[in-house]
Parts: structure tokens; sequence; C-alpha cells
């Protein structure tokens, strides 16, 4: 495909971005401050945060009020912005277990060591709309404030929370944890990636993908175009502390600097049994983990994740087509190009169909050359 | 208390300690910038539970400075827009590596500034308990009933 560069419309341009920002703003009684962006509309800055790859909860709800609340072109404007900016660390490995958990559920089992924890969810109140908001006042929260507060006081410990999946370890119903292993991963945002993909970029192309799209994914699995229908073994959210190795100390743990914490969401999932190396049936693991609280994607993640692991011919099982449709950048950005002027392609379109059309008319309409002709126009237009 | 640990409250902490810290730094020793506060990335590499093999999740913005000290380098990285804040890290890193003699003082602060964060942290998981659950069967439920 060859490309011809358009040119003109500067004076148009210009005022289609002023046209933009009249709409944004122009009418607006009050300006969007973005600390109210970042704190009361948290589980869409977690969601541009997650797709965009970047956690940076400032910028995300900075690209939220540029985009207007477009989801994608606010995941967009975070891929470019991290594009501009140098890397100059990893961390070290993260390790999920030690996450400080604020929400802990489990679907498979109802009693847990270190008990259930519904934290921040929605799951089990009425889902209405709740007209009252419509008035809510800085009195309001207040109020709420002064009422919720004073019963909470500080536990004596926090308590620790083994993985449920050790409970169905310790009865061989699942497969002995492996070691851990400390090789380098794969970087997909460094390193063009062929199917079929390393694991770790399999991971990490789930972690950034879309919602919507990992969601339909998993949604069509569970519903018979796959085999992958698992039980939420357990879903954590909650923080994770990220260190960096010190540059003159690298090996050196106790030497790392502490950077901050990401709050993340993990789901392990549990799956039917399959054959252990022994040959013993046994549940298969699935896992999930996003950046924010985002518990549709984490759940999607560890079903698709799951379910490109079985065999079978269902999109779902089907690495490339999974791992190649979820990019909310890579998509949005195909279909929206369509919108870019296309004047040289489709004239030649024009001319092919003129050309298909008239050779039609000169001959029987029914030979085959004919019919091959049009066939030729129609296929070259996919 | 090992320098991760520091590190941990320096960040999470009161910040008027961090930056008392780093005053007590400049008014007795020259500090050099090596590399002005500036804006980068670090990739958050965490692990699959799996294979148990590391996987990379996303990057984090952070700011980053590095300062000298009597030709000892020291860094600061925190996450977030915080040029301030990634010097003054910077200037206690180099003061705690140098083992300057200021530096001898700040321990017992830190060790309070650790219990306070402790302290928060019981309280976040206090407010999280809140919401501890205990699901019975409906049957179950008709038991307790009767």
């Amino acid at each position: 495909m060859a490309y011809v560069t358009v040119t003109g419309g500067q004076t148009a341009i210009q005022e289609a971005e002023k046209y933009v920002k009249y709409m944004r703003i122009g009418q607006a009684e009050t300006i969007l401050d973005l600390n109210a962006v970042q704190g009361q509309l948290r589980l869409l800055i977690d969601k541009v945060m997650s797709e965009g790859g970047l956690y940076a909860p400032d910028e995300a709800a900075l690209a939220l009020k540029q985009s207007e609340g477009d989801v994608m072109e606010a995941a967009f404007l975070l891929r470019a912005y991290r594009s501009t900016l140098p890397r100059t660390h990893v961390t070290s490995t993260i390790e999920p277990d030690d996450m400080r958990v604020i929400r802990r559920i489990s679907s498979s089992f109802r009693e847990l060591p270190g008990g259930q924890m519904l934290g921040p969810t929605v799951d089990y109140t009425h889902r209405l709309l709740r007209f009252s908001l419509r008035k809510e006042s800085t009195s309001d929260v207040q109020e709420f404030l002064e009422q919720y507060l004073p019963n909470i006081a500080p536990a004596h410990t926090v308590t620790s929370m083994p993985k449920v999946v050790e409970l169905l370890r310790e009865q061989g119903m699942m497969e002995a944890k492996l070691a851990d292993v400390d090789e380098e991963p794969f970087d997909i945002t460094r390193e063009r990636i062929s199917y079929p993909a390393p694991r770790s970029a399999r991971m990490q192309m789930l972690a950034r993908g879309e919602t919507g799209a990992m969601c339909a994914l998993a949604y069509s699995s569970m519903r018979g175009y796959g085999i992958v229908h698992p039980t939420i073994g357990e879903l954590r959210v909650g923080y994770v502390s990220m260190y960096v190795p010190h540059p003159f100390a690298p090996e050196d743990p106790d030497r790392a600097l502490y950077i901050g914490e990401m709050l993340v969401t993990e789901v392990e999932s549990i799956n039917n049994f399959k054959q252990s190396n022994e040959g013993k049936p046994v549940m298969v693991l699935g896992y999930g983990l996003t950046i924010g609280q985002n518990e549709l994607k984490a759940i999607s993640m560890a079903i698709l994740e799951r379910s490109l692991d079985t065999v079978g011919t269902s999109p779902a099982q089907d690495e490339e087509f999974v791992l190649t449709h979820i990019d909310c950048v890579e998509s949005s950005g195909f279909v929206s190009h369509l919108k870019m002027p296309h004047y040289v392609t489709f004239q030649s379109e024009i001319d092919r169909i003129s050309q298909s059309q008239a050779h039609y008319d000169s001959k029987d309409k029914t030979s085959s050359i004919a019919k091959d002709a049009v066939t030729e126009g129609a296929m070259e237009h996919v | 208390m090992k320098m991760a640990e520091i590190s941990k409250v320096l960040v999470e902490g009161d910040q008027a300690l961090l930056k008392q810290f780093a005053e007590e730094v400049e008014a007795n020793h020259q500090i050099t910038i090596i590399k002005h506060p500036g804006r980068s990335l670090v990739m958050a590499k965490t692990r699959d539970s799996v294979s148990r093999a590391p996987f990379y999740i996303g990057e984090v913005l952070v700011s980053e400075c590095t300062v000298s000290i009597d030709q000892v380098y020291g860094l600061g990285v925190v996450m977030g827009d915080e040029p301030e804040k990634s010097y003054h890290l910077a200037v206690v890193d180099a003061a705690l590596l140098a083992k300057l003699p200021v530096t001898e003082q700040w321990m017992e602060r830190l060790v309070g500034a650790k219990a306070a964060l402790d302290e928060k942290r019981r309280w976040q998981h206090a407010q999280a308990a809140k919401t501890n659950v205990d699901f019975a069967t409906v049957e179950e439920f008709g038991d307790d009933k009767r």
C-alpha cells in the first residue's frame, strides 16, 4: 500500500481545534478540576492507566480531561507521553503475595484463612441511579466523614492472608507450586513480537489490553466458543510496594530504594482439571493481574491466559487473534485511520470499477470473464 | 533499620521529616547536583502465579534526581511528579551512604516515623476489615434462625 500526502485546510484545522475547545469548556459553568477527576473517577483513571500501560494518576486525569472522557484517546495520550520519557530503572520483582490487601473474596471457598473482605465494592448493593448525588455538596462529605471515620480504630496487627489455592495444593487437588524463576521477561515495548509469543510477552500484552475487548473474548469462551469457564479461587485488590535496585549496590535487596506503591487487582482462577505430569487429575490455575482496581479485566485476563493454553479453533484459543486485537491503541488507531483522506486510493477504486463495468457492459453478462473482473474489484477493496 | 526500609519511611511518611533531614545536610555540606530532578519511567516487573516467572505489568512515572556529597553519589526516585521530593531523597541517600555525622541523629526520628506509618497501615487494614464477611448458605441461615 502506498500513501500520498495531502495538504491544505490549515485554517479549517485550526478552527476545528477551537471548536473542540468550545465544546469542551465554552459552555461550562465550572472548569473540571483535575483533583476532582482523579479523586472521584478513580475506576476510570485506573482503566486509562492500565490500558495506557503507565501508572501515572495525575497524567491520566489530565488525559481524560483533554480527551473529554474518551478512554481510548486518553490511553493513547498516556502511551504517546511515555514514549517521550527515558526509562531509567526496572523494579525488583514485585511479589503480589505481599500485597497490602483492601479487598479479598473467593467464590470457591466460604471460609478462608484470613477471612473474606468485601472492600470497596458495589457488588452486593442496589445498583440504581442515586438522584441524591445531583446535589451532593462538600458539607455532605464532611458529615459522612464525621460519622464514618471515628468508627475505625487501628488494628492491632495486619493479618496475613495466605493464598486460597494453597488449600487446594495441600489437598493434592492442584499441581504443586513451581519454584520461582528469575529470568529476564520479554518486553513488548522494546522488542517485536512474533507468535507463538513467550509467556511473559503474553502476560504483558494481556495486562495492558482493553477491558471491553478482553471481556468480550473471555465471555465468548464461557459461552462455548472455547472451553474455559473458571471459578474465582481468589480475587484481591490492594497495594504492592515497588523498589528499584540501588545502582551502587544492585545485588543487595536491603539497599533497594522504595519508590511508592501501586494499586493492582489480582485474580487466581480455578479451571477444569487436567492430568498432572504423574498422570493424576488435578485442577489448573489461571492468572490475571492488572494495574488499578479493574476486576472485570483481571478476571478476563485469567480466562484468556488459560484459554490460550488450550487447544481448539475458537477465537479465544488463538493466541495471535487475541493478543493482536486487545490493544486499544492499535485497534482504535487502525479503525480511526479510515477517517483520514483516502482520496487517491478511492479514486483508483473508482477507476477500477469503471473499467470493470465497461468490460461487463461490453460482454455477455453471464460470461466468466465479466464475473471474474467484478469479483476481482470487490476483492481488491477487501 | 535497613536502607530499603528507611527509604520507605521517607517516601510514605511525614514529608516535613524528609525535608528537615535534607536541610540539615545542606547546612553542613556542599551538595553537587549531578542530575537535576526530572521525569522518567520505571518498568514494573511482577511475578506470574502460574509459571512463577516474572513479566512486565507496565511502567510507572517517577521523578528522579542524583546528587553528590564529598564524591559520594545519592539517588532519589519517587513515584509521580515530585521534583523537590526526589532531590531531598537524593540528598538523604548520599548522606547515609557517606555516613555523614549528621545522620547519626536521625535514627530515633526515623523509628518514630516508621511507628506512625505502621499505625496508618493498621488503620487502613482496620478500614478494610470492617467489610469482613461470613457467607452462609440459605440452609445454614435457616438453622441459625431456628
